[in-house]
């Protein structure tokens, strides 16, 4: 369930590495941007759920725009590296304006708790499933944009490849738009399913940055259905490693995983080979 | 400009003078090096607050003996990397003689060693163990309980509660560990038992699997030593996972504001326990006055108390160094002096030779060797309808 939570925001994380060829670490406080603006949807608004989730996604995707038209695509002609470093400041940035708007304290969504439905032996949480289930409808609407839309179609072309795309007369910029608003608007959405199990402060989403950068490299940079893959094994492979490791140990399952896949594998499991 | 030899002799010789003159008038320094961001930042922002308000009163009233007190502010982020950086700036960029309220144990841990080993003094509210055996040659001053005696005083509400069985979870911290094994003694002690404890990195979205082992060791109490953000998460899936009996956490994690942003079927009769500030101290009061509160937090009262002691401390020895605070500390907060209530109280019987002992907002401020309070009051309150209800304070 955690694995389903977590792929959201790792598929936006690379649907933009994908086009635009650099590692947003903005993700960090876009997801905690989504999360702030679907609890003022449920709690400002009365909003249940699922209208709150479309509030989460197109705030993030708004501001994911503006905040990368003004800090990151003027320095994208310096190259990936100087872009990302930029993207890590951008975080902060978003993060102290979160909280000089809201303040540090910890807000809760306006909603009934339930207790696990039980059986066979195992608890499920109705919550947990309701999260999951949200996030493969994003994966499903992301997979029809991408396979069925024109601006999809366009995207996946520029993100085989560039040059063609570019001599075929699609505008990159307007592209790179799209896929900015398209992954950050989804990592927005994948920061309120984290902010209605855990809380919504500003940091949020800068808690599990790792983890979701984790997915995206085990899963390949740059591949949807690999950031799918690797938060699934993320997920999965921290709670086997309990029966071996003492819970405290569980963080490092991420990192022995971006170590192996990088030492062995540098591609990731769907990623392309870098030639 | 041309500059003439009578001139740069003038200068030369008027440098000294002029260096001796500003000597007199610089001001005492102090860093306040907490946690405005991170786990506890719900906490930083009054303590900084409480902290320049202190030195404000005491530079309107005249400073000490004529200096005035600057304040700098660093944030630690609740991160120890984060205040050593803070440590390293306040102490080797703005070279303060004090350090103040260092709140989270991993932070106080990582920026002891710059401050004794820069002569400077900490003055930390954390309380793990550890801290105050560490090395520092007197240069820590702890207003804060430790593990040891927080613990004490928890686990003993637990008995007095009829628990019998105690599981912990707690977060990854310098008092974990230290933690489990007094809980351990006084169940023990008391004919109850401790049954197994999980060490988890907060920063986890989700504890279920923790929570499961917890709960299969069939515990009547579960005893969370948390931070606020997770104890949201656990009380959270524990809700879920169905669990009914009683659960104990430290105050700071269960705050009004974590409170009122869970459902109540989530916290209601959640316990929790803190070192109490002394009530009916008119240090206090003023700590009351300044946050425009009626209920400031244990960690405001601290540093208030911090302040008052460090200029206490620099009005006895005429000093305004590290080494000064930390020659004369004790002789300003305990022993056979007058009892005051604020530097200013204190400052003109000090002048006139008499010996002070300021008592606090936080308590008697008394400390032993090696740098521990050596006694304070505990409230344990028990949470009703999303807020917390006082059950007893001694």
């Amino acid at each position: 369930m955690e694995g389903a939570v977590l792929a959201v925001p790792a598929i936006g994380f690379n649907a933009v590495y994908a086009v635009l060829r650099f590692a947003n670490f903005a993700v960090a406080s876009i997801a905690t941007v989504g999360a702030y603006a679907g609890w003022m949807a449920n709690t400002a608004l009365g909003w249940p759920v699922a209208p709150s989730l479309l509030v989460a996604f197109l705030v993030a995707g708004v501001v994911g725009v503006l905040a990368d038209e003004a800090a990151l695509r003027p320095l994208r002609p310096s190259g990936a590296l100087t872009t990302a470093i930029a993207s890590v400041a951008l975080a902060i940035v978003l993060e102290n304006a979160l909280r000089f708007l809201f303040g540090n304290d910890p807000r809760g969504f306006d909603l009934p708790v339930y207790r696990d439905w039980r059986g066979f032996g195992l608890h499920v949480g109705p919550q947990q499933v309701r999260d999951a289930g949200a996030a493969v409808v994003a994966m499903a609407a992301l997979f029809g944009f991408l396979a069925f839309t024109r601006a999809g179609k366009t995207m996946r072309a520029v993100a085989d490849n560039p040059m063609l795309a570019s001599l075929k007369g699609i505008d990159a910029v307007r592209i790179g738009r799209i896929a900015s608003f398209t992954g950050l608007g989804l990592v927005g959405f994948g920061g309120m399913l984290i902010a209605l199990d855990t809380q919504v402060d500003p940091l949020t989403g800068f808690r599990v940055l790792l983890s979701i950068f984790a997915a995206a490299v085990v899963g390949g940079l740059g591949s949807i259905p690999g950031a799918v893959m690797g938060a699934f094994l993320i997920g999965i492979g921290e709670e086997v490693s309990l029966l071996v490791f003492p819970a405290t140990y569980r963080g490092a399952v991420g990192f022995l995983a971006i170590l192996l896949m990088l030492s062995f594998r540098p591609a990731g499991l769907l990623g392309q080979r870098v030639s | 400009m041309l500059i003439t030899r009578r001139a740069a002799l003038a200068a030369g010789l008027g440098a000294p003078f002029i260096r001796l003159a500003r000597a007199a008038d610089e001001p005492l320094r102090v860093g306040a090096l907490c946690p405005l961001t991170g786990a506890g930042g719900q906490y930083g922002p009054s303590m900084v607050k409480v902290i320049q308000a202190a030195a404000d009163e005491i530079n309107q009233a005249g400073g000490i003996a004529g200096r005035q007190i600057a304040v700098t502010v660093a944030d630690t982020q609740t991160n120890p990397d984060a205040g050593v950086a803070g440590g390293h700036k306040l102490i080797d960029l703005d070279r303060v003689s004090a350090v103040v309220g260092t709140w989270a144990s991993a932070v106080t841990t990582a920026v002891a060693p710059l401050c004794w080993e820069a002569k400077v003094m900490l003055f930390t509210v954390s309380g793990a163990d550890s801290i105050t055996k560490l090395p520092h040659q007197g240069y820590i001053i702890r207003t804060q309980p430790n593990t040891y005696l927080q613990m004490t005083r928890a686990t003993q509400f637990l008995l007095d509660n009829k628990a019998k069985r105690v599981f912990a979870l707690a977060a990854q911290t310098p008092f974990a560990v230290d933690s489990y094994n007094r809980i351990t003694e006084v169940l023990k002690a008391g004919g109850a038992e401790a049954v197994g404890q999980i060490v988890y990195d907060s920063k986890q979205t989700s504890f279920r699997s923790e929570l499961d082992r917890a709960i299969a060791e069939k515990p009547d109490t579960l005893f969370f030593n948390s931070y606020a953000p997770d104890l949201a998460v656990l009380l959270r899936e524990l809700y879920q996972a169905g669990y009914d009996g009683h659960r104990i956490t430290p105050g700071y994690a269960a705050t009004p504001t974590t409170l009122s942003s869970l459902q109540p079927e989530l916290t209601n009769g959640l316990w929790s326990f803190a070192p109490s500030p002394d009530l009916d101290s008119p240090a206090y009061a003023a700590v009351q006055k300044i946050l425009g509160t009626q209920t400031p937090d244990p960690y405001s009262c601290q540093v208030y108390d911090h302040m008052n002691l460090i200029a206490l401390a620099v009005a006895k020895s005429g000093q305004t160094t590290g080494v000064a605070i930390h020659d004369a500390i004790r002789a300003v907060s305990q022993g056979d002096g007058q009892a005051v209530h604020s530097a200013i109280e204190g400052m003109p019987l000090l002048a006139t030779g008499k010996a002070v002992n300021y008592s606090g907002a936080s308590g008697p401020c008394d400390f032993t060797p090696e740098g521990d309070i050596i006694t304070c009051k505990f409230r344990f309150d028990m949470v009703e309808d999303g807020k917390p209800k006082l059950l007893s304070l001694s």
